[in-house]
């Protein structure tokens, strides 16, 4: 489960990591990351701030098979 | 030396500082600032996004004085002690929560965040949890936070994010200050405050979770009882903490949304298609939580799992109403329902139990910080507020009782006449052992040494427990201490981690003895002793944790009277 951050929208911008509750997201090479994945909350926060719509969300079969 | 300890120390001062700038902790900050004392607020996270709304909230529940006879002050206390007997202390309740509503209304408006309908401009409430009438307003929250961070902003609170603290210092038995580490730069902060106001929430990540994934949780898994341990240390004491919370979410996925199924018409069927809850509780589906979480247990073992949520009878217009106010609540709830296959008009949504977590046992109270009628510890220059409290919690009373705290505080720390000094050796000493865990190169994982309290907790208390129980969960605890020095971070978040999990681990220990002095049974599952089922009247009141000079948990009880 995890949010997921398209490379080719990012502008760099750095919201989603300055924001993220969970300190999972981290700014590389000027792109933001999600660095542990594992300790997304889901809360979308990221997705609400980022300004070019380059944050979407997998959850996983862990959250939709069971 | 380490190259992690090579980050600049920062020493500070101020009258009041708040640790845990969510909902509680900006409304202290404001009104701390209005008092006239200065603020510092110190955040984990980043205030903006941060908290148990980071994302969104979509109801605050409230008496309104509308004219009908459940929407009063009175029939709302009448509620309290009815649906939180045993838990919330309602002389307190009046003075944090009653008193403050109207302004907390008004300050919610203020800031810019409608509580009415878009559309229609109405307030619209929803009945749930046991209430005698509708007292769960239905408004868009999913900026609340952004907004009152911007708030504090404007009236010129000081703020420091990203800063985990670690610990508090007294002297002559007052507050003095605490420590705390940067976990973006590994700077250090000492800071000297007159007041403090923890309002860091409840304890995340202590027991097993549905996925087996500790972060996909239904309250912020960034609250880790950091400030509960650290309090606790101090001297300060606890009350409520034997409570472990649960509540109902979609199964695969623990977001919250109890409120809006239930408030909208949900019904809670069974595997065989029948709604059950009548079988449990008068109220049906409108029942408290606790009881709705007893329901499910039951016919889950009773072998009529799974349990559903049934919306296919609601109106188009309650059921867009419902998808709609779901994802204000938990952003991307009506994604994941919709990439399991469940469409607005068609299927039953399967539903499970939530993980059990650290936290109030009614939303009519708290759990943590013992707190008076003045927010104020048992600790001079200590105070509480919010769900780190033992009397505050969900969004109506962080609101509203997070602004008292905020007053009480700053009354507080204007009638000191100066700060009272730190220790430097302590806090040299302190800052070797927050870094301890970059400096060893081999060790054990925060996520293991975590899954391992959580096996512990869930086996032995994780809900029901006895005696037995609890004392050989505590013995399995204890025998963990020796890991703790063997935690080992690669980076500064590990390092964050490594302090969590030592944190979810005292905590669960606090837990565990706290329980023990509960030989009752109260808010089923939430306490559960199988070994004393029943709820006895003597224990009508509050099992309040200190620490005892071994440096173990000791208990006192302290009686609640209700004149209804």
């Amino acid at each position: 489960m995890t949010a997921v951050i398209d490379k080719k929208k990012c502008n760099g911008c750095g919201l989603c990591a300055l924001y993220c509750p969970l300190d999972v997201i981290y700014m590389e090479d000027g792109i933001g990351h999600v660095v542990y994945p594992d300790e997304c909350w889901h809360c979308g926060a990221c997705r609400q701030e980022c300004a070019k719509g380059a944050v979407r969300f997998e959850f996983g079969a862990m959250m939709l098979a069971v | 030396m380490s190259a992690w300890l090579s980050g600049e120390v920062h020493r500070i001062k101020t009258d009041v500082a708040v640790i845990g700038g969510g909902t509680a902790g900006l409304n202290v900050a404001m009104a701390a600032r209005e008092a006239g004392a200065s603020v510092l607020i110190v955040d984990k996270a980043h205030i903006m996004r941060s908290g148990a709304i980071a994302g969104g909230i979509d109801h605050f529940m409230a008496y309104l004085d509308t004219g009908e006879s459940w929407d009063t002050r009175e029939a709302w206390l009448k509620y309290v002690g009815k649906v939180a007997r045993g838990a919330a202390d309602l002389r307190i309740h009046e003075k944090v929560f009653c008193d403050e509503l109207p302004a907390a209304l008004a300050r919610v408006e203020k800031i810019g965040i409608s509580l009415r309908q878009k559309d229609s401009g109405e307030i619209f409430r929803t009945q749930t949890l046991g209430q005698p009438g509708p007292y769960s307003i239905n408004f868009d929250g999913k900026f609340l936070k952004p907004a009152m961070a911007k708030e504090v902003a404007r009236r010129r609170c000081k703020v420091i994010n990203r800063v985990q603290v670690t610990n508090l210092y007294l002297h002559d038995g007052e507050l003095a200050g605490f420590a705390g580490w940067d976990m973006r730069t590994g700077d250090f902060y000492e800071v000297q405050a007159k007041a403090v106001v923890i309002a860091t929430g409840n304890t995340n990540r202590m027991f097993k979770s549905q996925t087996g994934n500790p972060f996909n949780l239904w309250y912020c898994p960034a609250n880790t009882g950091d400030l509960h341990r650290a309090a606790w240390d101090a001297g300060v004491e606890l009350a409520n903490v034997e409570y472990v919370r649960m509540t109902i979410v979609p199964k695969g996925f623990s977001a919250p949304g109890f409120n809006a199924f239930f408030g909208m018409g949900g019904k809670f069927v069974n595997g065989l298609g029948d709604a059950f809850m009548n079988t449990y509780h008068p109220m049906g589906d409108k029942a408290p939580r606790n009881v709705m979480v007893w329901g499910a247990l039951q016919e889950v073992r009773a072998g009529r799992g799974p349990i559903y949520i049934d919306v296919r009878h609601l109106k188009p217009k309650d059921l867009e109403h419902l998808f709609f106010t779901l994802g204000i609540d938990k952003d991307t709830l009506p994604e994941f329902l919709h990439a399991k296959g469940y469409s607005r008009e068609g299927t039953m949504i399967e539903m499970t139990i939530s993980e059990p977590m650290q936290a109030r046992p009614s939303e009519m109270c708290g759990a943590g910080i013992k707190i008076d009628e003045t927010c104020a510890s048992n600790i001079p220059g200590v105070f509480g507020a919010g769900d780190a409290s033992d009397q505050m919690g969900c969004l109506h009373m962080c609101m509203a009782g997070g602004f008292a705290a905020g007053k009480h505080a700053a009354r507080y720390a204007l009638r000191q006449t100066r700060h009272r000094p730190l220790d430097a050796k302590v806090l040299t000493a302190e800052r070797k052992r927050v870094f301890a865990p970059l400096t060893r190169r081999a060790g054990l994982h925060y996520g293991e040494f975590e899954g391992i309290v959580r096996i512990i907790t869930t086996d032995h208390f994780g809900p029901i427990k006895t005696e037995i129980s609890l004392t050989s969960g505590i013995a399995k605890l204890d025998q963990l201490d020796s890991h703790r020095e063997e935690l080992k971070a690669s980076n500064l978040h590990e390092l964050m981690r490594c302090h969590e999990a030592m944190n979810i681990h005292a905590m669960a220990k606090i837990v565990a003895h706290a329980s023990l002095a509960r030989p009752e049974s109260r808010f089923s599952p939430y306490h559960h002793r199988a070994d004393h089922p029943e709820t006895k009247d003597e224990y009508c009141g509050l099992v309040v944790v200190g620490k005892g000079a071994d440096g173990r948990p000791t208990t006192r009880f302290q009686p609640l009277h209700y004149a209804v």
